[in-house]
């Protein structure tokens, strides 16, 4: 097989002539268009339909014999594209892959034969020689996948023996003068043009040193007046410059059962035509002069071959998985992937798009909040999005959180956890949520009215420790203050990245925890971040935090290393669990702006994005208001500790804070005493008033020092 | 300066005047109507032979995109399945003497399609395109660009013009790569301006088709520049926007 033709030391007498077999070539139209078909048209209808293809002769070198079928297949009478003839054939769409597999290829190809050679012997292929050149489609469209098997055919008529070539074959240029050439160029024209269209597949020659005349292949009798030289062109889609296209094949079965008698030799042109840079040539064409056989039996169809390999050589079928072009969820997957990535090529170009995108997300809280925060995660591409939410979805609720529809609040409502992780999904589909209906035990709510509420509260510790252990951000975004408290002290203790946001009114805090340096040993771990709270305090004079050395309210401070960062906590000088003390923000008893929960739940988001951009993460060092004018960290800009917002005055600023050695939450001491003690140390939490907290941190005694009860809240003029 | 936005119908004449040159110069575009309406667009598919990087494009059932981790696994099997199929014919197909030795290897060939069409909203002609393998799958946007040669690949990434997004096709409701328009209006300005100040006829859907149509390997030949222009040829006829 491998040493064939081109070998030139072979004497004239052995050179076999070999074709270029077709190989198929299908434009990702062809598969929809089918596909469309199969659903609307077809359906269960498996009997054979007639398609079409077409075929080129003008390809530079190099590229494989095409049968090409685009989307217009399926529109037989439809235009053939300009320069290219067509070729007509038969669709075999199977319902299942059973009957793809079993198929009876033998006698397809063999009826597809014997009607090439009907239109042979009774002349009609005189008339319309297109039929010479026909295909077999056979397919399986596998819609559920969206896999498409398929194999093609390209039935040719073979001679018993072969086709012998009396010499090597000769590129055109070489036999034929540059006058005969362009004779030739203008003879096709003028043929195309007689027979108004833009391709002619065969057609019968003549010429002299002057002159070239073409003529239909149907004109025989009337142009060869002698049998004596022969010339019939064939248009050849072959770039190969020692053989000819698969269109010959059964030109040369039909020459030989009706003229085979008479004929000795035959000249053939196979004329290839193209055009580069604007300028034309078919100089390339290929002349061989072919001893045409004898057909031992004039009445018998000749054996038949034609099934096309697959690419790995063998005789099988194909299949393509279109999922990726055609499957609506991974279109809807690769949209928004490319979307996100045109953002790093176009605008950010060191943008760690993995990064944000394989972080997961726990959102504690599926309110307003929890909502606003999952939509903007989706649109960073995050995939990996968990919802726990206790709530059920109420009649007021669907107007401000995204997430739920009025269907939602039938029959009593569905659970908010389960119902957003519905709603993601219908959203983009590619999304891995999932939804926890649990409650989060808060300090100073007991939880040990009986064993089983008690052993309940254990299983919900457990579970948040599970939870917040197996993912890498955590937001907390309940709207009451005591909620957060317990996934603060869970991961603090994990060192977990967390983000809080949380409304007033008409104001929002947006934050991220302090991230706590990994523990070194078990022994110096207390202490060694709570150096004594040196506080800017101050310096803002505007507040009389500033007689309290060791509580950071509003800091200028700078350059404060992520781990020193403060929580939600360290501003408090009262513990969790005593709603009636403090609340500006958190909205359980005030209703905040319509707005606002998008914007906070917005840059909660943004936030977190560009502390993952930061290369620390989340030791990074809180960038504030007054680096607005610097060169920022990250490719995203600052990395604050805090966004303070105002809606009244649409102003924000970017406090940053230290932890507070006498936080309830983050402080030393707290979390000593969850990590020894677990949850007997949570539940006397639960279990006690808030001053259990406050004695257990030394709040208790600041407060009989202070008597500052209020001024820790959210001061309109703090660090401005 | 009504002179740097299109019409439609100046846009349907554009196209006619870049057919007849593709037609002298044997370029390859056509014009394909949408059946039941006045619509159509200008269509060109090219072939390209890429050598095989044996990491992306090749696998037929692959996808290079970030996360289908999970199918890529599972294809193979399935192609393995078409392979386990069988022709009672191929016995004696294995005899045919009359077929040349396969001589590709070593290369791929993928087919290119770009599809120029009006947008009524920029009122600026928009490239769409795809490029598939010869089994018709569609190519990510990763391995079109893959099928780039890297240095140019740079180039294009970060030239303004390469705002690239999945789209349907408004007129085939198929997906396809679509060069954003949002920035048309603002590099055919000083062309426009220029052929203006020159007097000179410019033919606004060549103009920015040689602008646009590199960025995704759409060669756009020289020879439509110089090639004598019919008289008829002023698409965009600067005078239009003068007080004359
Ligand atoms: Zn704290």
């Amino acid at each position: 097989m491998a040493s064939d033709t081109s070998g030139a030391a072979s004497s004239a007498a052995d050179l076999k002539l070999q074709f270029a077999p077709f190989s198929s070539a299908l434009e990702a139209g062809f598969w929809h268009q089918l596909t469309q078909k199969k659903l609307d048209d077809y359906r269960l209808d498996e009997s054979p339909k007639c398609i079409k293809g077409y075929y080129y002769n003008g390809d530079p070198v190099g590229l494989p014999t095409r049968l090409t079928l685009e989307f217009s297949a399926f529109d037989v009478d439809g235009p053939t594209p300009a320069r290219c003839c067509p070729a007509i054939g038969t669709l075999y769409n199977t319902n299942t892959l059973d009957a793809f597999k079993t198929a009876d290829k033998k006698a397809l190809l063999e009826k597809e034969a014997k009607e090439i050679w009907d239109a042979i012997q009774s002349g009609a292929a005189l008339k319309d020689p297109s039929i010479l050149c026909r295909f077999i489609l056979l397919t399986f469209a596998d819609l559920k996948k969206y896999h498409f098997y398929y194999w093609f055919c390209f039935p040719a008529l073979c001679f018993p023996e072969g086709i012998k070539i009396v010499q090597q074959p000769s590129v055109l240029e070489q036999v034929f003068s540059a006058k005969q050439i362009a004779a030739l160029q203008e003879a096709y024209d003028g043929l195309c043009l007689r027979r108004e269209t833009s391709a002619v597949p065969y057609f019968l020659m003549k010429y002299t040193d002057d002159t070239v005349q073409l003529a239909p292949l149907g004109d025989w009798d009337t142009f060869f007046t002698d049998t004596k030289k022969v010339t019939v062109g064939v248009y050849d889609p072959c770039t190969l410059s020692q053989h000819p296209g698969w269109p010959l094949r059964n030109l040369l079965v039909f020459l030989a059962n009706r003229w085979g008698s008479k004929l000795d030799t035959v000249e053939v042109l196979c004329f290839r035509d193209r055009t580069l840079q604007g300028s034309r040539s078919i100089q390339h064409s290929v002349v061989f002069q072919v001893k045409l056989p004898d057909l031992p039996d004039n009445s018998v169809c000749p054996k038949s071959v034609g099934w096309e390999k697959n690419p790995k050589g063998a005789m099988g079928p194909r299949m393509v998985n279109l999922s990726e072009c055609m499957d609506p969820k991974r279109l809807a997957e690769s949209s928004v992937d490319l979307n996100l990535k045109l953002m790093r090529w176009r605008l950010v170009p060191t943008l760690d798009l993995d990064k944000v995108v394989n972080t997961k997300c726990l959102l504690l809280g599926a309110g307003t909040l929890g909502c606003n925060v999952a939509r903007t995660l989706m649109g960073w591409g995050v995939r990996h999005i968990t919802f726990v939410d206790n709530a059920k979805i109420s009649y007021s609720n669907p107007v401000r959180q995204p997430l739920y529809e009025f269907e939602d609040c039938l029959g009593g409502g569905k659970s908010k956890a389960m119902a957003a992780v519905d709603r993601l999904t219908k959203i983009f589909p590619g999304v891995n949520s999932e939804g926890y209906n649990m409650s989060i035990p808060m300090p100073g709510h007991p939880v040990n009215f009986s064993q089983a509420t008690l052993s309940q509260a254990q299983r919900d510790v457990e579970q948040l420790e599970k939870l917040i252990s197996e993912h890498d951000v955590v937001f907390l975004l309940m709207d009451t203050r005591e909620s957060r408290w317990l996934p603060t002290v869970i991961a603090a203790n994990k060192r977990k990245l967390v983000v809080n946001a949380a409304l007033g009114f008409d104001t929002f805090v947006v934050m991220r925890h302090g991230l706590k340096k990994p523990p070194v040993s078990p022994k110096v771990s207390a202490g060694a971040d709570s150096s004594p709270s040196c506080s800017s305090a101050s310096s803002s004079s505007s507040t009389p935090a500033g007689s309290v050395p060791s509580i950071p309210g509003s800091s200028l401070f700078s350059n404060i290393p992520g781990h020193k960062l403060g929580c939600y906590f360290c501003n408090d000088v009262v513990a969790p669990g005593d709603s009636t003390r403090d609340r500006t923000l958190d909205q359980q008893c005030t209703v905040s702006r319509p707005g606002l929960a998008m914007i906070a739940g917005a840059l909660a988001v943004e936030m977190m994005v560009s502390i993952l951009q930061h290369s620390e993460g989340g030791y990074a060092v809180a960038s504030s208001s007054d680096d607005r004018m610097n060169e920022p960290p990250t490719s995203l800009g600052l990395v604050p500790h805090q966004i303070r917002g105002f809606l009244s005055r649409f102003d924000n600023v970017l406090p940053a804070s230290l932890a507070f050695d006498k936080c309830t939450a983050c402080s030393p001491i707290v979390l000593d005493h969850y990590e020894r003690e677990g949850f007997h140390f949570l539940s006397k939490v639960f279990n006690s008033s808030h001053s259990f907290l406050e004695d257990l941190t030394g709040l208790t005694l600041l407060h009989q020092e202070t008597q500052a009860a209020e001024i820790w809240d959210m001061s309109d003029d703090e660090s401005i | 300066m009504s002179s740097c936005v299109l019409e439609e119908e100046s846009f349907h004449r554009c196209c006619q005047l870049l057919l007849q040159q593709s037609q002298q110069l044997g370029d390859g575009w056509s014009w394909e109507p949408v059946q039941g309406s006045q619509e159509g667009y200008l269509r060109k598919t090219a072939l390209r032979s890429v050598a095989i990087d044996p990491r992306p494009v090749r696998d037929q059932a692959g996808s290079s995109s970030d996360c289908g981790q999970e199918e890529e696994q599972s294809a193979p099997v399935a192609s393995a399945d078409a392979d386990t199929i069988r022709s009672d014919a191929e016995d004696e197909d294995d005899e045919d003497e009359g077929v040349c030795a396969a001589c590709d290897g070593g290369s791929q060939v993928l087919q290119y399609e770009y599809h120029v069409l009006f947008s009524c909203s920029y009122r600026t002609p928009v490239l769409y395109f795809r490029a598939s393998t010869l089994e018709g799958r569609s190519l990510s946007l990763e391995e079109v660009w893959g099928s780039v040669h890297p240095n140019f690949r740079v180039r294009l990434q970060s030239s303004p013009l390469s705002t690239v997004t999945q789209q349907e096709h408004p007129l085939l409701g198929q997906p396809f790569f679509m060069l954003h328009p949002c920035r048309t209006e603002e590099f055919m300005r000083p062309v426009l301006q220029a052929a203006q100040d020159q007097h000179r006829p410019v033919n606004y859907v060549l103009t920015w088709l040689s602008v646009v149509g590199p960025v995704v390997g759409l060669d756009v030949p020289l020879q439509y520049s110089t090639q004598l222009h019919p008289a008829a040829s002023v698409c965009m006829d600067p005078a239009d926007d003068g007080p004359g």
